[in-house]
């Protein structure tokens, strides 16, 4: 199947390795996991380099984040959906800024990676609740201007982890809650340092009408 | 009267009492002798000097206020003078005698000028009384008898005005003990009523710390309540969170709200619940009555979730918003106050929130 999606999962951990691979391969269609490792030469050498998605551990092994290794995937125009044991806001943002289309912690089960990285593999982005909850707690001085409504729908989304529930008390349908968390990402995807990612993604946003170019 | 102490009341009442005795003796014993004997010519203006150190007294004295020092300098020279002037007056040989108006007059008037300045007192009295002992022996070498009269005369009078100021000294020591045992029980009796207001503000937030588990406790030791009742079930639930969100209210933690809320969170997953908690946005300060009206209702919502619950906590610029998403149909009753609680019900599931603005 040429049109099956691929994806190369980079963890330190086998059993995550393992369970990503479940979950993705159990999704509906199916995503095939071409490659794996514990190092992020996974993504870069043999079946890996060609994968569609890259879901990258940032604590492989080391102390540190790496921060690094996710700019040079995003540089190489890589598609990479950040998969942290740490629920940490400012790691989360630092991603974003990097280009990476989304940012999941490891709490969050298959229910959110699978659309991440069906979202990721057409350069959308998908805002799981943890990360909501990192846009909405934002404080730094270069954060976009949201709308209330916006930020309404990231608070809830944050609080109650379901798309239905947020658009019940909101009023709105779901598919309208979606846009409006993508219109968010397009705004941080507009801030900061440029990246390929980011720059398809306002693309596509044009594209399909989400935002005008009058809003650049 | 605001900044006079009980002696100074006392004191004023006292020189009252000595200007009226001054008035008297000046009007009825110094005024008699003065129209019934031949004086020289310094007596009348001495009697009207005298006169008028009474007269310039009085305002202060009558309203009990102290006397001003110049008036008292002027007043202790003139009164000294005028002394020194009525006894050189005096009829030859009348010295301590009926006719010598002055000699206990005078003493008066010091009493009236210096009873709230001992030494000075004493200083006046001593020149007055020799001065008066010198003219005495000038006017000419007494006789033994008349030596006698005028000893018995000197200390009768002196000994009666020191012994009057002994007394106001007692009097005025006496007041200012009994001012500072009145001051000493209001210090007692304020601080009585202290310990009373802080004994009953800690037995206050007792209350409202432990607040349902008291009435639940005895319902359970009186058989009204059911331990096998859903509601019974529920309401121990709460009483089990509210102690364990108290018990680490008292925590020494970098961030306490969340300490508590985990707290909170801990005691619903003892109880079989599924609780995910979410915590975003950096620590704010929050205040201890604050943090405790934000959590109440979350653990009220996570006491009446039957199988799930999801807890968020959001820090944002300018509020902090901590929601509990429950598979409860009970919705919880919100109080009021500082902090904004709203709870709203979409079929099955409750969502709790609780709000506070921090600017």
């Amino acid at each position: 199947m040429a049109d099956q999606l691929s994806v190369v999962v980079v963890d330190d951990h086998p059993a995550v390795r393992a369970g990503v691979a479940y979950w993705l391969s159990s999704g509906e269609p199916p995503i095939r996991v071409v490659a794996d490792g514990e190092d992020v030469k996974a993504a870069w050498l043999g079946a890996g380099a060609d994968a569609d998605v890259v879901v990258l551990d940032l604590h492989l092994g080391g102390p540190t984040p790496a921060l690094g290794d996710l700019r040079r995937l995003v540089e190489a125009g890589r598609r990479v959906v950040v998969y942290s044991m740490r629920a940490d806001d400012e790691i989360a943002l630092q991603c974003l800024e990097l280009g990476a289309l989304c940012y999941l912690t490891k709490a969050e089960g298959a229910e959110h990676l699978v659309p991440a990285v069906r979202a990721a593999a057409e350069g959308r982005p998908y805002t799981p609740p943890s990360l909501a909850g990192a846009l909405a707690g934002d404080r730094s001085d270069a954060r976009p201007a949201l709308s209330a409504r916006e930020a309404e729908v990231l608070v809830e989304w944050f609080q109650s982890e379901s798309k239905d529930f947020v658009a019940r008390r909101l009023g709105i349908s779901v598919s309208t809650v979606n846009s409006h968390l993508e219109r968010i990402r397009i705004k941080y995807a507009m801030i900061g340092r440029e990246a390929p990612t980011k720059a398809a993604l306002v693309a596509r946003a044009i594209q399909d009408g989400l935002i005008g170019v009058d809003d650049l | 009267m605001v900044g006079v102490t009980a002696e100074e009341q006392v004191f004023g009442g006292v020189r009252l009492a000595l200007l009226g005795v001054v008035a008297i003796i000046q009007l009825g014993l110094g005024l008699r002798p003065l129209l019934t004997y031949e004086y020289g010519p310094g007596a009348w203006p001495a009697y009207g000097a005298l006169a008028l150190v009474t007269v310039a007294c009085a305002p202060w004295v009558v309203r009990r206020r102290p006397l001003p020092v110049p008036l008292v300098v002027a007043g202790t020279v003139t009164v000294v003078t005028a002394s020194v002037v009525a006894t050189s007056s005096i009829p030859p040989d009348a010295h301590f005698g009926p006719p010598h108006w002055s000699f206990g007059l005078v003493s008066w008037h010091l009493l009236v000028l210096l009873a709230d300045r001992v030494p000075w007192l004493l200083g006046a009295l001593g020149a007055h009384i020799g001065g008066d002992l010198v003219l005495f022996a000038l006017a000419g070498p007494p006789d033994r008898t008349e030596v006698g009269a005028a000893g018995v005369v000197v200390l009768g009078v002196t000994s009666f005005q020191l012994g009057l100021l002994v007394l106001i000294r007692v009097l005025l020591r006496t007041a200012r003990q009994a001012a500072e045992v009145a001051a000493a029980e209001e210090r007692a009796a304020t601080r009585v009523a202290l310990a009373e207001q802080w004994a009953q503000d800690l037995r206050a937030g007792f209350a409202g710390g432990l607040g349902t588990t008291l009435p639940l406790l005895a319902d359970l030791a009186d058989g009204v309540a059911d331990p096998r009742a859903e509601e019974t079930r529920r309401r121990c639930a709460f009483a089990a969170t509210q102690l364990r969100r108290l018990f680490a209210e008292h925590d020494e933690v970098p961030d306490p709200l969340v300490h508590e809320v985990a707290a909170c969170v801990d005691v619903a997953e003892r109880r079989g619940l599924a609780v995910s908690l979410a915590v975003s946005g950096g620590a704010v300060d929050v205040p201890t009555d604050v943090r405790r009206a934000l959590t109440a209702p979350v653990a009220a919502a996570l006491s009446a979730a039957r199988e799930r619950a999801r807890v968020s906590l959001l820090r944002t610029g300018d509020e902090v918003r901590l929601a509990v998403i429950a598979d409860a149909g009970v919705p919880v009753h919100a109080e009021s106050g500082q902090v904004e609680v709203r709870c709203d019900a979409y079929g099955e599931r409750t969502r709790t929130e609780a709000r506070w603005r921090t600017s």
